[in-house]
């Protein structure tokens, strides 16, 4: 149970935060993050030869509901545990990132911080659907509270937004889920939430029963699909994030943005890819194009922003997009990619919003209009700004860029006549997503250009509301601490991508697996539908041989 | 002076017979690839050493370092990258790859993996490049470091740091293996490039013009990227050593090896790409825009080094080029004709004497691509090394002039130059650089690139090459035309000055040190770095004589480029165009200067007059407006690409907000509202309706109960 | 014929009789809770219909020869004892606000 250490002392650690004074809440969550983060790497090494494999190590598992085969099993593989890692670094980030922004009620936010790290290790930790489904549903109570308790003045219904939103998509995600269970139920005669057990029964079947029917599966991709593209958020289930970011605290929206938009990403990587392979590909080129719709849609109205916020939100849908792409490129490039977003876009645009974070902390306003030439007062925090948004566009040598072209290329290359793993999408999808990182140069250079250069321009701070901030001018050595870490990942994975993709490998290919298979079979049914009488009613025309027919009639 | 024609063409060597050079479908050419060695890792140094100058520059940023330290690390460790690749150059003997260290590496299933490594390609291509972007990057570095001694309390660890990963950049992009180190290096010049234009980040123009760069030339880096696709989808490789071989075995254009048909949109991607970094037609609007960059900046990236990132693509690339499409060429020349051609146009009636070089350089790159497509990429690649240097001391004495004048650069303003103290160095280099990008028969270096593009496009044989020799040579009018005019109006004439406004971008610190009134001369690192220069441009001759060019692209990837002059069967002084094009070629430029002597020496207010003539004809008014407005091709993307883009940004958001939250979102989480506001009339707070509605409701629970089974009867009857 | 009738419609008294006995009380009962506004009106007339089905519920223990009815007899008249209690002590301390025992005054749980 080396993995459940993971969810506990988080848990432990809100315990802990209840007890200890208010004012020493932070201090004591940023250590148990820290530890939990340490612990974390710790892991990594003893996950050791398991890495570039498809195993799940670090398992373990206790029954919790026998009858009905409900247990709460852990474990890890490279994909999950690299997700871990994230959140694991991120926390810390965060805490110590909202030591000055947070100044009341500390017990309880520092509470429900941990309270959200153990959820969300939970989700990627889970090899058990329920207990998935449990800690997939528990991330939106901490996160409801620290938008409604420490948001901004639209927060109410923000934070309503946000939980309604995502809930009413996950109860249709548990239905899709748990059709599956039943099933399972029906054919073997016994409850089993084991997602490992499932994700073969649905593919492969059980006792003669072939698994799920390409109708079946559609419509569990469907449901599926439902909770997950809400999460993601897929345009057009994306509303609610860039209200829920605009008015959560700093660190809200960077576990936000960073990890809980991921689990909607993991959520298709994990149950979607593996569990509905034949309804994936009917639909993949579908959900691809919704996603490239999503790309662009999003990249145009982050253009007309005026609150940098809201356009880092916007971004997200957008850059979610190449990330969904890439899934559904089902070539390991494309997947590779996607994965490596995931990371990527949680580094990054984890950043970004740490950084608007640290200008709303002293300008108490993120109106682009209000503010320009920032560069001149604070170089460091210009520095950091420019830095990240050039990993955000995708600058080559920074890690954005690699998730993102692995992401195109594997889109491209998803076309029909691909070697070793045929796709379903091809170079025309990539190639409109494409335009996606020219708007994305636009409108993240114009913000930039806005707001970092040009004259200098001060927002008034409003004195008023006595909530001046004793911060100094440019960034405080904690802040930048906050942000080195992520700096140096950045240009880490930009330079060195391999230790990451090399080993994500054997998980991808796990997941992968059906695929060339499934598609290729597609292909020959659809071949198969092609043939048609033509009017004569008598010559049978098969498409591949209408090069026969036109020498035969020259002869 | 025609037995000295002969000579010239005597000294012109055979390589390859002329019909393969016309022939697409010809056999492929052959040319040595490069092979993988173990050793030779130090020439990883030529990137290093500007990377570990960046760090160093960034950690004097950071810790407030208010003198030239950065300069000097800068240029020390160019200075360095150069002599590294003097070794390399000078150890060479066959193309090479050296590997430096893993980058991508991923396993697409059946055994193959898509790698692309940090290596490079060391054949002769990548040091003629190398030697003049590393060289050149060192001496402006120098001159850098006296030229932005203004800011040395506020930006120039950051220059510096600019300068260096520029020169990173360049050197991934010429040295790297691949096309994806290409790619990073591609990008990365454009974000140096971004980041040095945008260096006087205070200045609204300067960062507008930064952004401008950087977005058109993520649309040609779209094109790029697009390419490298393609070329991995059917290669299955996107290193050069497998893509030749492949080309070299044979693909057929019609279907490709791997039979997708799309592969002969490969060579069309990447020329988008060079198109963007070069600034050639329709993506050259960032170039000029670029000149808010310090004026080192200019002289290096905007017109030495990196916008000839796109004719080192297509020469790179030349065996895609030639192999997989019939077309692809031809769009190369016609595009570089066409653009040498606007741009000189805009750059006659320009006054700001640097964007009239931003104009000449796009017009030269032109002239480049021309080379390219009509096939000699010896032409294409000399031009670039002649030009690198001379543009480069065009940049730099502009540069100088501006720094004197405290930011004058408007040719009607500054007049006699040479007649005053101190500034002599600065006008004859001047003067010869000129004399180079006219083409001035014989002492010139672009005498001889510029003629053997011309020359070549008259042999050649494709869609309209002889039109595009013509409009090369009308160019060459045009050129020497508004070359000479900044020179006469500049250096020659009475001494007259207006100072110009600049700080230096510094404008919190009022009290300049050499303050606004009288102009200053430069002192030895500018006017070193000038001369050394122009001696590099003297030099390039010397290289033509010798052979050098051509051999250094005889043996590369672009050797199919490297055409013959036809020799011994001359008949007549009309039959080989490199017999008469020098001498077309004299007189047309001849006739330019003389001109431009004319109306900008000889009768300076005759030019005004003859504008105001032009002027006053209503027929004819609008053809030098709209020269000097740079024929509206900027409002003219404004209106159709980017003002549309805007509005449905607008647009979009508007529905996202109102019909798509609002409405449809938000309507659906109103709905149970709406159903309970129905039933609101029964909660009246009366407690007797609460118990009719109640009775009610038994009643008809009672009733439905009653005559479920007639209902259900009836039902079934009726469905 | 009729006192013959008449007698044994005396004499042998069918479930019928008591459910008519026991319908009509619940009506009584329930016109007089819609009808009337009287608090403690209304409330004898929720016992009404109580004992109208007390009354149902007996009549059809003794039927079936079942004692459950009647045990259920039993729990009707103990809640009906205790919502006495608590409704009388409602209607008091309403009184007490209002000084009246109109219902009708009494809304303010309306939507």
């Amino acid at each position: 149970m080396l993995a459940a250490l993971l969810i506990i002392l988080p848990l432990l650690g809100g315990l802990l935060v209840l007890i200890a004074p208010p004012q020493r809440a932070k201090h004591v969550t940023l250590a148990v993050s820290s530890v939990v983060f340490v612990y974390s790497v710790v892991l990594a090494f003893i996950f050791g030869p398991h890495w570039g494999t498809d195993e799940f190590a670090l398992t373990g598992a206790v029954t919790w509901l026998d009858g009905i085969g409900i247990t709460i099993s852990l474990g890890a593989d490279s994909v999950s545990l690299l997700l871990v890692l994230l959140t694991t670094l991120l926390m810390p980030l965060c805490i110590w990132g909202s030591f000055t922004a947070i100044t009341d009620r500390l017990r309880e936010y520092y509470g429900w911080m941990m309270l959200l790290q153990a959820a969300m290790t939970g989700v990627f930790l889970a090899r058990d659907l329920i207990f998935f489904y449990i800690c997939f549903e528990f991330t939106l109570v901490p996160m409801y509270f620290l938008i409604a308790l420490y948001g901004g003045s639209n927060r109410a219904r923000a934070c309503v937004k946000f939980f309604i939103y995502t809930f009413t998509g996950s109860m249709i995600t548990l239905a899709g889920l748990l059709y599956i269970a039943w099933r399972y139920a029906e054919i073997a005669g016994f409850w089993s939430f084991d997602i490992a057990q499932l994700t073969s029964f649905a593919v492969d079947g059980l006792n003669n029963y072939p698994g799920l029917s390409q109708y079946e599966q559609a419509w569990i991709l469907l449901a599926l699909m439902a909770g997950f593209a809400v999460k993601v958020p897929l345009f057009p289930l994306h509303t609610w994030l860039p209200l829920a970011h605009t008015e959560a605290p700093t660190a809200g929206s960077v576990i936000l943005a960073a990890v809980l938009l991921k689990l909607g990403t993991y959520g298709l990587y994990r149950f979607v890819l593996p569990m509905v392979p034949l309804a994936v590909v009917e639909y993949a080129p579908l959900i691809a194009v919704i996603a490239i719709i999503g790309v662009l849609y999003a990249a145009l109205i982050c253009w007309v922003q005026r609150d940098v916020k809201k356009l880092i939100a916007y971004s997200s849908v957008s850059h979610l997009g190449f990330c969904v792409l890439g899934l559904f490129a089902l070539n390991p490039l494309g997947v590779q990619g996607s994965v490596m977003y995931m990371l990527n876009h949680g580094l990054s645009t984890g950043a970004l919003f740490f950084l608007v974070g640290m200008i709303y902390e002293r300008y108490h306003t993120r109106d682009m209009t209000q503010m320009s030439g920032l560069a001149r007062r604070m170089p460091v925090w210009a520095f950091f700004m420019v830095f990240f948004v050039l990993s955000s566009v995708g600058l080559p040598g920074l890690n954005g860029f690699i998730s993102e072209f692995l992401c195109l290329i594997g889109a491209f290359t998803a076309s029909g006549d691909a070697g070793a793993y045929p796709g379903v999408l091809g170079p025309w999808y990539a190639a409109i997503a494409a335009l996606g990182m020219v708007v994305a140069a636009m409108y993240l250079l114009i913000m930039v250009g806005k707001v970092v250069f040009g004259p200098l321009k001060e927002p008034a701070v409003h004195h008023s509301t006595g909530e001046q901030s004793h911060l100094p001018a440019d960034l405080t050595l904690r802040e930048i601490g906050v942000l080195v870490p992520l700096a140096v990942l950045c240009v880490y994975i930009g330079f060195q991508p391999r230790t990451f993709t090399g080993a994500m490998e054997g998980s991808i290919e796990g997941v992968l697996a059906e695929y060339p298979a499934t598609v290729r079979q597609q292909q020959i049914l659809q071949q198969a539908d092609l043939p048609h009488f033509d009017n004569a009613g008598l010559v049978l025309t098969m498409p591949e041989s209408t090069d026969i027919g036109e020498v035969n009639h020259d002869g | 002076m025609i037995p000295a024609l002969h000579n010239l063409q005597f000294l012109q060597p055979k390589l390859l017979p002329l019909a393969m050079v016309d022939h697409h479908h010809a056999d492929p050419v052959a040319f040595p690839i490069a092979h993988a060695i173990e050793a030779m890792s130090w020439a990883g140094w030529i990137l290093w050493l500007p990377m570990i100058s960046l760090v160093l520059c960034g950690a004097c940023a950071a810790l407030r370092i208010r003198n030239k330290l950065p300069a000097i690390i800068t240029v020390l460790s160019l200075a360095g990258s150069f002599f590294v690749t003097l070794l390399l150059y000078l150890n060479y003997h066959e193309p090479v790859t050296i590997h430096l260290f893993e980058w991508f590496n991923i396993a697409v299933g059946d055994g193959n993996s898509f790698v692309a490594a940090f290596s490079l390609y060391v054949d002769k291509l990548t040091l003629l490049w190398m030697l003049f972007v590393t060289g050149l990057s060192c001496l402006i570095a120098l001159y850098a470091s006296e030229y932005m001694e203004a800011d040395l309390k506020s930006g120039y660890a950051r220059f510096f740091a600019g300068v260096s990963v520029f020169v990173f950049a360049m050197s991934s992009l010429v040295m790297g293996d691949n096309l994806l180190m290409l790619y990073l290096g591609w990008e990365g010049v454009g974000f140096a490039s971004y980041w040095l234009i945008g260096y006087y980040y205070q200045k609204p123009s300067a960062v507008a013009a930064a952004k401008k760069a950087f977005i058109v030339n993520r649309i040609g880096d779209l094109g790029l990227a697009l390419g490298l696709y393609l070329t991995w989808h059917h290669f299955g490789t996107i290193q050069y050593t497998e893509i030749f071989a492949a080309i070299q075995h044979g693909v057929d254009a019609e279907h490709g090896e791997t039979g997708g048909w799309y592969i002969k949109y490969i060579p069309f991607m990447l020329m988008l790409g060079a198109f963007g970094k070069s600034a050639q037609l329709p993506l050259y609007v960032w170039l000029p825009d670029a000149m808010e960059g310090p004026t080192p900046v200019s002289a290096l990236i905007h017109a030495a080094t990196m916008v000839t990132a796109g004719v080192y693509l297509l020469c790179r690339m030349y065996p895609l080029l030639e192999a997989l499409h019939p077309l692809a060429l031809p769009t190369v020349a016609w595009i570089g004709g066409l653009t040498a051609l606007l741009a000189a146009t805009i750059g006659m009636a320009q006054f700001d004497i640097k964007r009239i070089m931003a104009y000449s350089t796009v017009s030269q790159l032109g002239y480049m691509f021309l080379g390219v497509g009509v096939m000699t990429t010896y032409g294409g690649a000399y031009h670039v090394f002649t030009h690198a240097f001379f543009k480069a001391v065009l940049f730099l004495t502009c540069g100088a002039i501006m720094h004197g004048f405290a930011g004058q650069l408007d040719l009607r303003k500054v007049s006699g130059l040479t007649k005053m103290p101190g500034w002599r160095i600065v006008s004859w280099t001047m003067f010869y650089a000129c004399l180079c990008l006219v083409g001035f028969p014989y002492i010139s270096s672009g005498f001889y690139s510029k003629d053997m593009i011309m020359a070549q496009a008259f042999i050649s044989h494709g869609p309209g090459f002889t039109a595009l020799g013509v409009i090369a040579l009308v160019t060459a009018l045009m050129t020497a035309y508004y070359t000479f005019r900044v020179w006469f109006r500049v250096c020659l004439g009475p001494v007259q000055y207006e100072m110009g406004d600049e700080h230096h971008g510094d404008d919190e610190h009022g009290d300049d040190h050499h303050g606004h009134d009288k102009p200053h001369a430069p002192r030895w690192a500018i006017n070193t770095t000038l001369l050394i220069i122009t001696l590099g441009a003297i030099a390039s001759i010397v290289l033509y004589y010798t052979h050098w060019g051509q051999d250094m692209v005889a043996g590369s990837s672009a050797g199919g480029g490297v055409p013959s002059a036809h020799h011994g069967e001359t008949h007549g002084f009309w039959d080989d165009p490199h017999t008469w094009m020098p001498w077309v070629a004299s007189i047309t430029t001849v006739v330019g200067i003389i001109i431009a002597w004319f109306f900008h020496l000889a009768k300076r207010e005759a030019a005004d007059q003859l504008k105001a003539i032009l002027l006053a004809n209503p027929i004819i008014r609008w053809l030098p407006t709209a020269m000097e407005n740079k024929w509206y091709v900027d409002e003219l993307y404004h209106a159709v690409i980017r003002a549309p883009l805007w509005i449905g940004g607008h647009i979009l958001y508007w529905l996202d907000m109102n019909l798509l939250d609002f409405a449809i979102v938000d309507g659906i989480a109103h709905l149970p509202r709406w159903l309970g506001r129905a039933f609101r009339p029964l909660h009246n707070g009366i407690l007797q309706s609460y118990a009719v509605s109640m009775a009610g409701g038994i009643g008809l629970v009672a009733l439905l109960v009653l005559f479920m089974p007639r209902i259900l009867q009836w039902l079934g009857g009726g469905g | 014929m009729t006192t013959v009738l008449a007698t044994e419609l005396l004499t042998v008294l069918t479930l019928n009789q008591y459910l008519l006995v026991s319908a009509v009380l619940f009506t009584v009962g329930l016109v007089g809770f819609l009808a009337r506004r009287n608090l403690i009106v209304m409330f004898l007339c929720t016992e009404l219909m109580f004992q109208a089905g007390a009354i149902a519920f007996i009549a059809f223990s003794r039927f079936h020869l079942e004692v459950s009815g009647q045990v259920f007899v039993i729990f009707i008249l103990t809640v009906a004892a205790a919502e006495a209690a608590l409704a009388l002590a409602l209607v008091v301390l309403l009184y007490r606000r209002k000084e009246t025992l109109n219902a009708e005054l009494w809304s303010e749980l309306r939507e």
